[in-house]
This record gives C-alpha cells, structure tokens and sequence, in this order.
C-alpha cells in the first residue's frame, strides 16, 4: 500500500463506484468504531468486525474512611471499582457472545461521574467485535468464548504477527489511604528537604497490589505475558488522601509454539518525514 | 475467575504490617520486600505472566533483537522540600532512579526501557512524588548487570539507537535557582516603554547556565552526552513588607544520556515515508514520557 502508488485503481473497485453505494447491500450491517487504517489492518490479519459491543454498569460505592495516621488499602472500595468494571466488561462479553464474535479489539474502559449522587459511578466498556474470516475457533479466549483486549487495529496486527494472540484484558485495582503526617512530623520537617518516606512507601505498596492483582488474574487465563500495561493514578471524589491504583493491559499467549527471535521478519526502518 | 478472589489471599492486619516493615526497610537501603522479589523472580523464570508496557509493535521488534521482557517495575521517592524546592526536586529524581536500579537489578533484568516519570495527583503540603515507571528486561546471552540500563526513550527508539551503536544508558537531572533582591528597583519597570528587564535577564540566564553545567556534571559517569530533554522554568515575584521586592528564578532540566560509539552509519537503508497518521504516529514514540512539568509539556519526550 505505501509503495504502490503508481498501481491504477482496481476493477472491483471501479465497478463499485459505478454502481453506487448500498448496491452490495449485505443482510448485516456491521458497527464499530474503527479508523479506515484499523480496518484495513484488522481485515488484513484475517478478521471481520461484526458489532459495537457495549456494557454498562451504574454503581453505589460504598462508603469507607481511612485511618487518619494510617497507610492502608481501603478494600470496600477496592472491591466496588473492581467489581462494577467486571460487570461492565461481562455485559459488553455477552453481547459480543450474542453476535457470535471471536473477540473484541479496541476496548474502551471509562468511568464517569453522575452529577446529582457523588456515591454514583458510571462504569462504561465498550469495544468492536471482531470473527476469524474462515471461522477459526482458536482465537477464542482459554474459557471458549470471546477474547477481550483494550489493543488497536494496528497492535492486534503486530501482536498476530509476532506470533501472539490475546486473551483477555486483565487488571488490578487498589483503593489506597495514604496517612496523613502528625503534626510533630511536620514541624520537624519545616525548613527542610527530607523523603515523606510513609508517603513513598503507601506508593510502593498499592501499586504491588495492584499489579500483583492484575498478573493474578493473567495467570488464571493461562497467558503467557500482559502486554501494553499502563498504570492509572485516579481519585473518584473520595477523600483527600485517597488514591486508586489500576494497572490494566492485555494478556497474551504465543499462537502454537513461539516464534524464535531470528525469524522474526525484520522491521523496515522508517524515518518519519511528518515532523 | 470470581470477582472476589483477588482480595482473599491477603490477610488483612498481619500481612499488610509485615508488608510495610519490610518496605520502611527498603528505603533505607536493606532488602527488597520478600513479595515484591518473589513476583519478580516468578516473572523472570516464567512461573508467572511476564508484565510489559510495551505495545505489540514495541514487542516484536524488541523479541527480534533478542531482548525479553520481565515485569514493568515502578520506583518513588516522595520528597518534601523545605529549603529549596528545585534541589528537593533534583534529589527525589535522582532517588527514584537509584530504586529503580535496585528493582531491575533484583529482577535479573540488565535494562529497564521506556522510562517515563510519573506524579500522582495527590497535592500534600509542599511535596511531590517522584516516580519513575519503565519495562526491565533482559537481553538474551548478556549476564544480568551490575548497573542496568535506563532508558527513557520507547522501545522503538531504543532499538533504533541500538542499531547505530547508541546506548541510552540512564537519567541526568540538572537543577539551579537563585534569589535576586531588587535594591535598585530595576525590576520594576511601570510607565517605562520598550526595555529590556536587565536584571531579570541576567538572573534567569545565569541560573539557566548553572543547571545546564549541573546536568552535564550529572552526566559524567553515565554516558558521553544527553539528548533530548525537559526543561522547566520559573521567576517568582515575593513582595516584601517592608524591604525590596525579591526574585526566584528557577530551572530544572531532565535528560537521557547515551553511550554512544564512534560515529559509523547506520546499516539499515532509510526508506522516507510519509506517515498518513500524523500527530498520533506509531513511528515517533508512544504516550508522553512525563507528566510531571505540566506547564512545559511542549519540548517532546525525554
């Protein structure tokens, strides 16, 4: 495609403007969210996309205070953030098992607050199912049903051809209180530039949590490795002091046998011209 | 798996106190906490999922260069500062790299990639936190170092840099201010035309100049240069009741250091590609590598 610039438009193609749109009226119209690129690379790894697929979920998070000198993880609210993403994510699972799709790719995960309960939270994932084009069934994920991953066209192409394919999106969460400094503390401190080493370690200790949580839940799915983690800090209105951790990213497993890193195709170098 | 498994493995009172000994032990230079080397070695050895923070693209190019990935490792340090908020920042940066080190090293990893500095949102009483986030790795048939390699750059230009014999080898933090007492008045300049402020020039520029002697000061030791950097800046007005007016000025400048070898091409052919993506490219890097400088988020990753 980026080479190719010289080749004329192809006959299918020209046939199809000729005709005019909706002339290839198909009895099912698929949905998504995809960029023209995304498509282009999902179709290319064997893929078609058959429908958004949505789950909601509105939660009352409970209530919980930390002790005031106290680093400690806040487990009621662990649990709520934990729990209504899970509901969230099985709602939209279950449409996409409804559609019959193989997988979701570019799973969207987000948290909104409702404007008249502070306690209310939105939980919404969203995402587009994805089926194997000659129905392969071993994309599936290690339960038989559809894989979940938060990756984009362009990584669910480049994980396939790296002799991956995902399972499913695993996460941790960790809603932590970080004690606040006695008044003591404080006055000793003025003046001076010392390490709030209660402060670095409350840090330390949620995101092992955390992260512990989400290889946890890797390991049940049988994956191999998580890929794209990213960690997000978050305060949903709750107390000063307190925080949520949340590592999320896509398990992975190799697809057969691993791939040996020579035969890998080697990358082009590609010196970007745009900036 | 049950939505509640994940919390029944923790005991909540004894094993969270254990847990918080033996990291107050950690930051005063012992051991790492019994859990945290336990998961790392899991991951390392392939009894647990290995945990990366690179993109399936980052990952096929690294797995193709030989290099594994291990666990995405996080090191902080929380500083409060009292009398200078600019070293205070210098001195939490540089900690956070010496932990990080430690956590890489403890992993059997010999190089921690995609580096990026992180600070939660959680404004407590004139401190910040200082962490740094990144992916340790190992790379196949080298010993696990003594003295890993951080690199700040995304896998992507890591790899880019390994191929022309560039190591990006670490994180220098160059870091000054100065206060300047206006006895004369000069910084005051109402109803005068166009002029320069002369006095404040000269105490941003000097104050500049030292941070960036302090960097490449930072950066002995570590490789032969730096490239690409965060600079931020500030002058600060403090009035006084009954005195002069006075100014802060302040500068902070993070950079990666490389390693690099005697200037030969690279062998790689270079294709010039017009990228249809854009500003979101694949090819430049992935999310930002800091958010820590909000107000000087322009100058580019570090």
């Amino acid at each position: 495609m980026i080479d190719g610039s010289t080749a004329p438009i192809p006959e299918f193609a020209r046939r199809r403007i000729a005709e005019g749109a909706g002339s290839r009226s198909a009895a099912a119209v698929f949905t998504s969210d995809l960029s023209v690129n995304e498509f282009l690379l999902i179709r290319k790894a064997g893929f078609e996309p058959v429908g958004l697929c949505v789950g909601t979920c509105v939660y009352h998070v409970g209530i919980q205070y930390g002790n005031w000198n106290k680093n400690q993880e806040l487990t009621v609210l662990s649990q709520a953030m934990y729990q209504a993403r899970e509901l969230a994510m099985a709602r939209m699972r279950e449409e996409a098992t409804a559609m019959g799709a193989d997988g979701i790719v570019g799973v969207k995960l987000t948290i909104k607050r409702v404007e008249f309960d502070s306690n209310l939270l939105e939980f919404i994932a969203f995402g587009t199912g994805v089926v194997h084009g000659k129905g392969h069934r071993g994309f599936r994920a290690h339960d038989g049903g559809p894989f979940t991953s938060d990756l984009s066209g362009q990584d669910f192409f480049s994980l396939l051809h790296a002799g991956y394919r995902p399972i499913e999106m695993v996460m941790g969460s960790c809603v932590y209180h970080v004690a606040h400094r006695n008044l003591l503390a404080t006055m000793r401190s003025i003046g001076q530039n010392v390490e709030l080493e209660n402060f670095t370690s409350a840090m330390y200790d949620a995101r092992e949590i955390a992260i512990e949580r989400m290889q946890h839940e890797a390991a049940a799915a049988q994956a191999e490795g998580v890929v794209g983690v990213d960690m997000h800090e978050g305060s949903h209105g709750w107390q000063s002091h307190v925080i949520e951790f949340f590592a999320i990213g896509t398990a992975v497993s190799p697809i057969g046998e691993e791939i040996a890193p020579d035969k890998i195709a080697d990358p082009i170098m590609v010196l970007s011209v745009n900036d | 798996m049950g939505i509640f498994d994940a919390f029944k493995r923790r005991n909540p009172d004894a094993a969270e106190l254990q847990r918080q000994a033996e990291l107050g032990t950690m930051l005063h230079g012992g051991p790492l906490p019994v859990h945290m080397t336990e998961r790392l070695t899991a991951a390392r050895s392939g009894t647990a999922p290995w945990v990366s923070t690179l993109t399936p693209s980052e990952m096929r190019v690294v797995r193709s260069h030989g290099i594994r990935p291990i666990s995405s490792i996080a090191a902080t340090c929380w500083m409060h500062y009292g009398w200078s908020w600019t070293l205070g920042h210098a001195e939490g940066w540089n900690t956070a790299l010496r932990r990080l080190k430690r956590e890489a090293i403890e992993a059997g990893a010999n190089a921690v990639l995609d580096v990026k500095m992180r600070t939660v949102p959680l404004a407590v009483e004139n401190s910040m936190d200082f962490t740094l986030v990144g992916t340790a790795v190992y790379i196949e048939g080298m010993k696990p170092s003594g003295n890993p390699i951080v690199a700040t750059v995304p896998a992507l230009e890591f790899v880019k840099l390994l191929e022309a014999d560039v190591v990006p080898t670490g994180i220098a933090v160059g870091a000054h201010y100065a206060w300047m007492t206006d006895w004369q008045g000069t910084a005051t300049m109402a109803w005068m035309g166009n002029i320069e402020a002369r006095a404040l020039s000269q105490l941003l520029e000097s104050v500049r100049r030292t941070a960036y002697a302090d960097l490449r000061r930072n950066a002995q030791g570590q490789g032969n240069g730096v490239l690409a950097h965060i600079n931020f800046s500030e002058i600060l007005e403090r009035e006084n009741e009954q005195g002069p007016k006075a100014y802060l000025a302040r500068h902070i400048v993070v950079a990666t250091t490389v390693d690099a070898g005697p200037a030969v091409p690279m062998h790689h052919e270079i294709t010039m590609a017009l990228d249809m993506r854009g500003p979101s490219t694949p090819l430049t890097g992935t999310t930002p590598h800091h958010q820590s400088y909000a107000t000087n988020d322009d100058e580019g990753a570090i």
